[in-house]
């Protein structure tokens, strides 16, 4: 059996257990297994062909739905951007999925609690696979739409008030992302990445301008894309968003929506809307830089501000991405490495917070900082998770955030130092607050409310699961900070084809697309070099 | 025929943007839903004329075509494309639709209102 073969699994997978478990829906405990198999079915496939293909030229799959050839049909194509993100994404989802067993109300996991979430990932794992712009629109729309229905799970009047600003504001994006898609094909005359990426390196090649108002177009897609995953002045749905929900679930989404985002910006920007030297590069940069700034420091200044926990791991979230977009502004290959290093460590490390999270409001009933404390003593294995979790956070090495924020900052100290500061200054005070929650929290003498709640509502035996899911992040989390290398070699090579296309290209296309490009290249360099010769000659 | 399409698309953004602008819940959502359809309409104008680089199968192709020269099949064949686009937006319309209207006679069942201040207030009672 061809390898390709295998890469249709991560879609049909959480897609098939999610319309068995519909029919689930009073069979809890069958429901439970289904969902644990899927999501450990698809780790396992993702991890084992990302080591396969380590030694694979390209490290490039492709599969052609139906057959059809690459611009006229559909591509999945996974490749070593998308392998890291769905290892990493399946991790997370089984560990807050297992979480979920000990905090969701069994009401709700009677009403299609856990075909949602097989749902939602399987809106995720589409969105990392596809190889076309409009398929990234449909699988958005899966995703967000699992999203508004874990969201409202309960239907309680905090959770009613709330949800429509979130459904509202991503209805408004996902129909700027069609107009843009739509726009996409009209100055294109396609809408595959490869494709496209062709398109915008032959125009370069030849020296001829992209199509007018291109530029605009990278703009309203970026403003698409910088909603979906908060960026600076588009994050203001977010930390409502998951505060009104199950714990279990704002974990999931702390480690799901925001990245699925900031990694359409990666895939696309890099290799088309903002390659190379083109009038969109010059004014996408700029913006990108300015808003990693702000996204950065306003997001932990609020972060600081907050009183808590689950508040400030939320606003906490906005401050992380901007050191996702940080790597993105920078847009050469070592960055994007850093940040898609940085968005895996992130996703496992936050998730766990919030699964953390969860097991300390069990504690004390309450996620408000004043009237917790003394949980050290209390729970002393929940300490230790949520120490290593935020000093992962935080970026302490040998932990994993300081492999993420090493390269990105490194790699921005040359050209955009004051980029480089802000993301100290962001650390520092990331620190700030994860101390805050680790004082108030573990630190203090016992609070009342805490001796009020009976010891046996946070007995072990109905924790376990919760125990068990954070524990498996904290495991992933110390596996990224130490064994930092191997991840980063798969990180490398990824970063690299984001910034040159061109083994995508044929990998999706065919070996024969890139004929004319190299020949228009060849081309334009004896024309510079007989250029350079005339120069000498006088 | 496309001068006539994009006047459709302004006169269709317009009121939405004009519901949108509304302190009721009902209003913005049916700006929304006239929002999806701006957009839907605006795919059929801007898919005239595909500019593909490479062969151009089906350059010039009028959107919506009722004269077929047998001579020259290809001129009038409509690019599917941007049909197959329009139809999916549909449908997951429709979907996205259903589950907003749903979710506001929720929100006015619990909340008791679907006024956007008044909403604001009944949140902060509750915390």
């Amino acid at each position: 059996m061809k390898l390709e073969n295998f890469i249709i699994l991560f879609i049909v997978i959480p897609m098939g257990s999610g319309v068995i478990g519909v029919f689930l829906k009073e069979r809890v405990r069958i429901a439970r297994v289904l969902g644990v198999m899927s999501f450990l079915a698809t780790a396992s496939l993702a991890i084992g062909l990302l080591i396969h293909l380590r030694s694979h030229p390209t490290g490039i799959l492709v599969s052609q739905m139906g057959a059809w050839p690459a611009p006229y049909g559909i591509s999945v194509v996974f490749d070593s951007l998308s392998g890291l993100l769905l290892a990493a994404s399946s991790l997370v989802a089984l560990a807050c999925y297992v979480h979920s067993f000990s905090t969701v109300e069994p009401i709700a996991e009677k009403r299609y609690f856990h075909p949602m979430v097989q749902l939602l990932m399987f809106g995720v794992n589409l969105a990392f696979l596809t190889g076309d712009l409009f398929n990234l629109f449909v699988s958005f729309e899966i995703m967000l739409m699992a999203s508004y229905c874990l969201l409202t799970f309960g239907g309680t009047r905090l959770q009613m008030t709330q949800a429509y600003k979130y459904v509202l504001l991503n209805l408004v994006g996902s129909t700027l992302f069609v107009i843009g898609a739509g726009l996409v094909y009209g100055m294109t005359g396609t809408l595959n990445f490869a494709d496209l990426a062709l398109f915008v390196s032959k125009r370069q090649a030849e020296g001829r301008s992209l199509p007018p108002g291109f530029a605009a177009l990278s703009i309203s897609l970026l403003l698409v894309f910088g909603l979906k995953g908060a960026i600076f002045p588009l994050w203001f749905w977010l930390p409502d968003t998951y505060y009104t929900c199950n714990v279990s679930i704002a974990g999931l989404f702390a480690g799901m929506l925001t990245k699925v985002g900031i990694y359409a910006i990666a895939r696309t920007f890099p290799m088309i809307f903002a390659h190379g030297n083109s009038d969109a590069n010059r004014i996408v940069m700029p913006l990108l830089a300015v808003s990693a700034a702000f996204t950065m420091f306003l997001g932990v200044l609020g972060a600081v501000s907050h009183h808590n926990i689950r508040r400030i791991l939320a606003v906490h979230v906005i401050s992380q991405v901007g050191y996702m977009v940080f790597g993105l502004a920078l847009m050469t290959g070592v960055a994007l490495a850093g940040c898609l290093f940085y968005m895996i460590q992130h996703m496992v490390v936050k998730s766990c917070l919030f699964l953390c999270c969860g097991i300390m409001e069990r504690h004390t009933g309450t996620d408000d900082l004043e009237k917790s404390g003394g949980l050290l003593k209390r729970d002393w294995y929940l300490g230790v998770v949520f120490f290593i979790a935020a000093m992962s956070l935080v970026g302490l090495p040998p932990l994993s955030g300081f492999f993420g924020k090493l390269v990105i900052i490194r790699e921005g100290w040359e050209s955009k130092w004051w980029l480089s500061i802000f993301g100290l200054l962001t650390g520092a005070l990331t620190l700030l607050s994860m101390l805050k929650i680790w004082g108030y929290a573990f630190w203090s003498p016992s609070a009342k409310a805490i001796e009020r709640t009976p010891q046996n509502m946070s007995n072990t035996s109905s924790l376990r699961p919760a125990y068990v899911g954070a524990t498996l992040l904290v495991l992933v989390a110390l596996f990224l900070g130490f064994g930092a290398q191997p991840v980063y070699d798969i990180a490398f090579r990824a970063g690299n084809q984001l910034v040159n296309p061109d083994e995508y290209i044929s990998a999706v296309l065919g070996p024969h697309a890139l004929d004319e490009l190299t020949q228009y290249r060849q081309q334009e360099a004896t024309r510079l070099a007989a250029a350079a010769a005339v120069e000498v000659m006088p | 025929m496309t001068i006539i399409l994009s006047i459709c698309v302004a006169v269709v953004f317009a009121v939405s943007l004009y519901l949108m602008t509304g302190r009721e819940l009902k209003s913005i959502a049916m700006g929304v839903f006239l929002l999806g359809h701006a957009a839907n309409l605006s795919i059929i104008a801007m898919s005239r004329t595909p500019v593909r680089h490479e062969p151009q199968l089906l350059k010039g192709a009028p959107i919506l075509t009722s004269s077929f020269d047998p001579a020259h099949p290809m001129n009038s064949i409509v690019d599917p494309l941007p049909q197959a686009l329009i139809l999916t937006a549909i449908v997951i319309g429709f979907a996205v639709m259903a589950f907003l209207l749903s979710l506001l006679v929720l929100t006015s069942r619990k909340a008791g209102t679907l006024n956007l201040e008044q909403l604001g207030t009944v949140a902060t009672q509750d915390d």
